[in-house]
């Protein structure tokens, strides 16, 4: 029988306790245990990027992550990104730059977006193709979803 | 994987782990970045469960880029992202950085590290079929009665022949690159501390550590300042594929005669390699298209393509060609 760990996870600047069986992913806690369902399961394998979070404001894939092993740590999903209600400007822009059809892929994209912005508020085109280059898209093409990334650049206030 | 059952340990100590991995006799797993390991056992396809889980990212000390007059030093559990963006790596050992750079996308550099990219289990899609999707393929290694890939869809597999029956590549980029440089792998055991060359990582299936063995760094020689270095990677799309075809090289030039050609090759046999033969067709020649060319026939001399990846053939002659011309 395998034992269950008490693990603590600070989701969104919220601090959770938990306990999880040590084969489960981060993407699994995410979702079934904390009910935070924009992180999404696409291919569960590593392949896709819908899983995408951010730990300690890096993009990484949560279903190929162990959740008892980013226990303590600051973990960021689409659910934290707007703040007070006020969209981020990487969310804003994905709105009005219409780069979201069937949103599967939108919030995978909008985190490394916005890891993008936090470490190079200035990028270029090919910057910001290289950013996204860990997230699928099925049904834009990217063209729209690059636009937005470079409008929020735009948007963003100058250093 | 909700039903599988493994403990998780977090070793604070390379003794320890490898201490825990003698312990569990085969029976258990180091994890580090774990973008390898989790799809593995997501998709069942080890022969026997690990019973245990070794988190290895909890050893302090393991993370880190140290270049003296001798060479490069990399912790073994130092990511990928990190090699890829350090200014001493970039500026002197370029390849590395180039080949960190191109392992598969953000989030898996940002997770994954060196010495786990270098343990990274072979690529076959019968051998890595998940077990949960329209029944089981069992390939020759799982106890299958034949090597599926031999007769099959073999675009992707191995141009220089099978190990044992098995078509399947390491397609490595770091790997080719330390091949390239002549890097040294320390490693350590319950039996103590060795280095070794990195040519002796690899056998013919795979990588050739025991059991009980880790990985703990990396030790890369100064190349000469006036060393071309080159890293060049085939793939399918322009981002997140393994490589199809790679080369790394590394070509010491004196008024364009070659002096000096290390070429490695990646993702088109079970294990990757320098090609002597390319290296000792050009070494000493003027570097030109006709020599170029000829090197990179000889690289391919011995290639025994199977019925669907003859491309990778010319792919390798070409890859080899621009490698010695850049």
């Amino acid at each position: 029988m395998i034992r269950r760990q008490k693990i603590r996870l600070i989701v969104n600047e919220q601090e959770y306790e938990l306990l999880v069986e040590p084969s489960k992913t981060l993407l699994d806690v995410l979702r079934d245990d904390l009910g935070l369902t924009g992180t999404k399961r696409g291919c569960d394998s590593g392949d896709c990027g819908t899983c995408t979070v951010l730990l300690e404001g890096m993009p990484i894939l949560s279903c190929m992550t162990l959740a008892c092993e980013v226990e303590g740590r600051e973990i960021q999903t689409i659910e934290g990104i707007a703040k007070g209600g006020e969209l981020h400007p990487v969310q804003k822009a994905f709105v009005e730059c219409g780069a979201i059809q069937c949103g599967f892929c939108t919030p995978g994209m909008v985190l490394s977006a916005v890891a993008l912005l936090n470490s190079n508020p200035t990028p270029t085109t090919d910057e910001i193709k290289k950013a996204i280059s860990g997230n699928l898209c099925r049904c834009t093409g990217y063209i729209k979803i690059i636009e937005a990334i470079q409008q929020a650049a735009s948007s963003l206030p100058s250093s | 994987m909700r039903e599988l059952g493994f403990n998780h340990i977090n070793a604070i100590a390379v003794d320890e782990a490898v201490g825990l991995l003698q312990k569990y006799r085969g029976k258990a797993k180091l994890i580090a970045g774990g973008t390898d390991l989790l799809g593995v056992l997501k998709h069942r396809i080890l022969p026997a469960w690990p019973e245990a889980i070794i988190n290895i990212k909890t050893i302090p000390g393991q993370h880190y880029i140290k270049d003296d007059t001798e060479g490069l030093k990399i912790g073994a559990l130092t990511k990928l992202s990190d090699i890829a963006k350090s200014e001493t790596v970039r500026q002197k050992y370029r390849l590395l950085a180039e080949a960190a750079e191109a392992v598969g996308t953000p989030q898996i550099r940002n997770m994954g590290t060196i010495g786990g990219n270098l343990c990274q289990d072979v690529r076959c899609w019968y051998y890595r079929h998940p077990h949960h999707v329209e029944g089981r393929i069992l390939c020759y290694w799982q106890g299958g009665k034949s090597c599926p890939a031999s007769t099959g869809e073999n675009q992707y597999h191995s141009i220089f022949g099978g190990s044992r029956g098995c078509m399947a590549v390491n397609p490595s980029d770091i790997a080719v690159a330390l091949l390239a440089l002549e890097a040294r792998i320390k490693i350590a055991s319950p039996r103590g501390v060795k280095v070794i060359p990195i040519e002796d990582l690899f056998d013919s299936f795979g990588n050739a550590l025991e059991s009980d063995e880790m990985i703990t760094e990396i030790q890369v020689p100064r190349p000469l300042d006036r060393a071309r270095q080159t890293f060049l990677k085939s793939t399918s799309r322009k981002a997140i594929d393994f490589a199809t075809v790679s080369v790394a090289a590394v070509i010491t030039v004196n008024n364009g005669i070659c002096e000096e050609a290390r070429i490695a090759l990646g993702a088109v046999a079970p294990r990757p390699f320098r090609t002597t033969k390319a290296e000792e067709a050009i070494k000493g020649k003027t570097i030109n298209l006709a020599a170029a060319e000829g090197a990179a026939a000889a690289a391919v001399r011995n290639a025994i393509p199977l019925h669907k990846n003859a491309y990778k053939v010319e792919l390798v002659k070409a890859l080899v060609e621009r490698a010695l011309l850049s």
